[in-house]
């Protein structure tokens, strides 16, 4: 997948509102596969919705979205599923981990779907964002910045020309934002992919070849 | 991978739900499956015994009064009787008996001993007598004829006569494999015919020596008096056996219904007890089957969320359904093994005493088959449901 276009889209909960100028809503947006994108907005403007909208979680939109030109409405559960497993990363603000399952559990049931990263490679990522004591401990028990490393690292177990990041450092220090930052940027490198980030204020620290304002 | 995701989406299965469906549905089944062997156990009493006629069939003849021996009224049936009968609506074919228009003298020879009788023959066309054709086989001009006797001759000459008599008695297996010559004499004594007769089985519902159409044509022309009386008994296939019209018609009529009656209606109870059988069982089987869409509905609205972010995370619909498939599956097999294991132990109870009053114990495959289908049935559907409900979390608004 090269490109990810979204054409005249607006949430519908939108559609009976005066919005704000957008470089998204209402307009035209190309997403390229190597860019890395940041999507900013303020609390209620739709990154979340926009993420989900990409991600085929969400219909609620007006207007089109493409991928490689496209129309994903016609997409099937089956040609969603092998997207969401070989081209199209995500994290979720929510994170989404399950909190009866350890922090590596929560990994592996993504790894062992895709078969893609080794458990040293893994192993490597927990240590690298410093969680590597929290391994066995069940991700309900741990704090919020250290379930956003967990689904970071879940999100990157797999191959993909996309990956979406919604608020992936909001529980951050700076640090750790750094050391996150190059662990994507170096997967991406590695395969040569797109980053879309969306961030109300606390980016991700990358190297951003473009800014979009939702 | 799937022990995770099956830990993952286990949790809130409530076992006593699981267990109550388990229950139902072996209930259920064990009902269907125990009324069902039942039924083809018991059927047999009153079928195999006597397999030269159907149940259904009936046997009509005027009721002999005082009249008929003074020669007042008729005793065989006229043209428009038989017709106003056919036109009723339990008839389905109907046919005359057929009597002999001669003498017939029938022996056994026993060593230099011999005896015998003389005796008549009636017939029915051959569609009426449920015997393999090439057991009821008469050609014109064969010398061997086969009969049918009524088992109340052979009784009454076993425990009435042979013994008074000092003579043997004599066993089914016996008398059929012993000849009877047969002397068929015109009523004037001019001509004589010579047959040998094989006795092709006795029934109980037939109180009459009877012999194939063909022979009775043949026999009739050769040496009957060309005087045809009318018919004395007709054979009716009724539609609906142990109909009330019937009796009622028949009352009405003075015509009474030779034979065992009881069988039929016995039978008749039996179906009809046999069918409420099953569709209580049918409906309990029904019931357990929303029991367990029930629960399973349950168990995975509350797991929504989670098979939702499996989803996401790239699972496909059917491996999602998976663990609830096989927890669906395993019940289900459960409660028929359990409910085969009860129709097996019912069985051992009835058998003997069914055995006692004649039944020939009918094979296990076909209750066997209608449990499976059902228990496949309640699998596929429940199946269905739950692949559904995965599919409906595929779009989270």
């Amino acid at each position: 997948m090269d490109t990810i276009d979204l054409f005249q889209t607006l949430p519908r909960v939108f559609e009976s509102e005066q919005i704000p100028a957008s470089d998204i809503w209402l307009n035209s947006a190309r997403f390229t596969r190597g860019g890395r994108y940041l999507v900013e907005a303020a609390s209620g403007g739709g990154k979340s919705s926009m993420c989900a909208y990409i991600f085929g979680s969400r219909t609620d939109f007006a207007g089109r979205i493409l991928f490689d030109g496209e129309d994903t409405c016609g997409f099937s559960i089956g040609r969603w599923q092998e997207i969401r497993r070989r081209h199209l990363a995500y994290l979720p603000q929510e994170l989404s981990l399950f909190p009866e399952l350890t922090a590596w559990e929560n990994v592996q049931l993504k790894n062992r779907l895709t078969r893609y990263a080794s458990d040293r490679m893994i192993g490597d990522w927990f240590e690298r964002l410093g969680i590597d004591s929290r391994r066995d401990t069940p991700a309900g028990r741990m704090s919020v910045g250290q379930q956003q490393r967990v689904a970071l690292i879940r999100s990157i177990c797999q191959p993909f020309d996309f990956i979406l990041l919604d608020e992936p450092v909001s529980h951050l220090d700076e640090e750790n934002n750094r050391t996150a930052a190059a662990l994507i940027t170096e997967e991406a490198d590695r395969q040569g992919a797109g980053i879309i980030s969306t961030s109300v204020g606390n980016h991700i620290l990358l190297d951003y070849t473009s800014r979009l304002k939702l | 991978m799937d022990k995770l995701v099956t830990r993952l989406l286990r949790k809130n299965t409530s076992k006593a739900r699981i267990a109550g469906f388990i229950l139902s549905n072996f209930i259920g089944l064990a009902i269907v499956l125990g009324g069902l062997q039942f039924f083809l156990d018991a059927r047999t009493i009153w079928t195999s015994e006597d397999s030269f006629i159907r149940s259904d069939y009936l046997v009509v003849n005027k009721k002999v009064t005082s009249a008929n021996t003074l020669g007042a009224a008729q005793s065989g049936f006229t043209e428009a009787e038989t017709d106003e009968l056919r036109s009723q609506p339990w008839v389905r074919r109907m046919a005359e008996f057929t009597s002999n228009d001669y003498r017939v003298l029938a022996g056994v020879r026993n060593g230099d001993r011999g005896m015998s009788t003389y005796m008549f023959f009636e017939s029915i066309p051959d569609e009426f007598v449920d015997v393999p054709r090439s057991q009821w086989l008469y050609r014109p001009g064969d010398s061997e004829v086969p009969i049918i006797l009524s088992k109340d001759y052979l009784t009454l000459y076993n425990f009435g006569f042979a013994s008074s008599a000092g003579l043997p008695q004599l066993s089914e297996g016996l008398m059929s494999s012993i000849p009877l010559s047969l002397t068929l004499t015109s009523e004037d004594g001019t001509r004589t015919r010579r047959f040998t007769g094989r006795v092709a089985g006795f029934s109980n519902r037939l109180n009459t020596i009877l012999v194939p159409r063909a022979f009775m044509e043949e026999t009739n022309a050769a040496l009957g008096s060309d005087h045809p009386s009318l018919p004395s008994r007709l054979i009716i296939d009724t539609s609906s056996p142990g109909d009330v019209a019937i009796t009622r018609y028949l009352d009405s009529h003075g015509l009474e219904a030779a034979g065992d009656k009881s069988a039929s209606s016995a039978a008749f109870m039996l179906r009809v007890v046999a069918g409420i059988v099953l569709a209580i069982g049918t409906l309990i089987t029904i019931l357990s089957l929303f029991i367990l869409m029930l629960s399973m509905s349950l168990i995975m609205e509350k797991n929504r969320d989670k098979i939702h972010s499996l989803i996401m995370l790239g699972y496909d619909p059917v491996t999602t359904a998976r663990p609830y498939c096989a927890v669906i599956t395993a019940a289900s097999l459960l409660a028929f093994a359990l409910a085969t294991a009860g129709v097996m132990t019912l069985r051992a109870f009835y058998m003997e005493s069914l055995a006692g009053l004649g039944a020939v114990p009918s094979p296990l495959w076909i209750t066997l088959c209608t449990g499976a289908a059902m228990t496949a049935l309640i699998i596929c559907l429940n199946i269905m449901s739950v692949r559904r409900r995965v599919r409906k979390c595929f779009n989270n608004c």
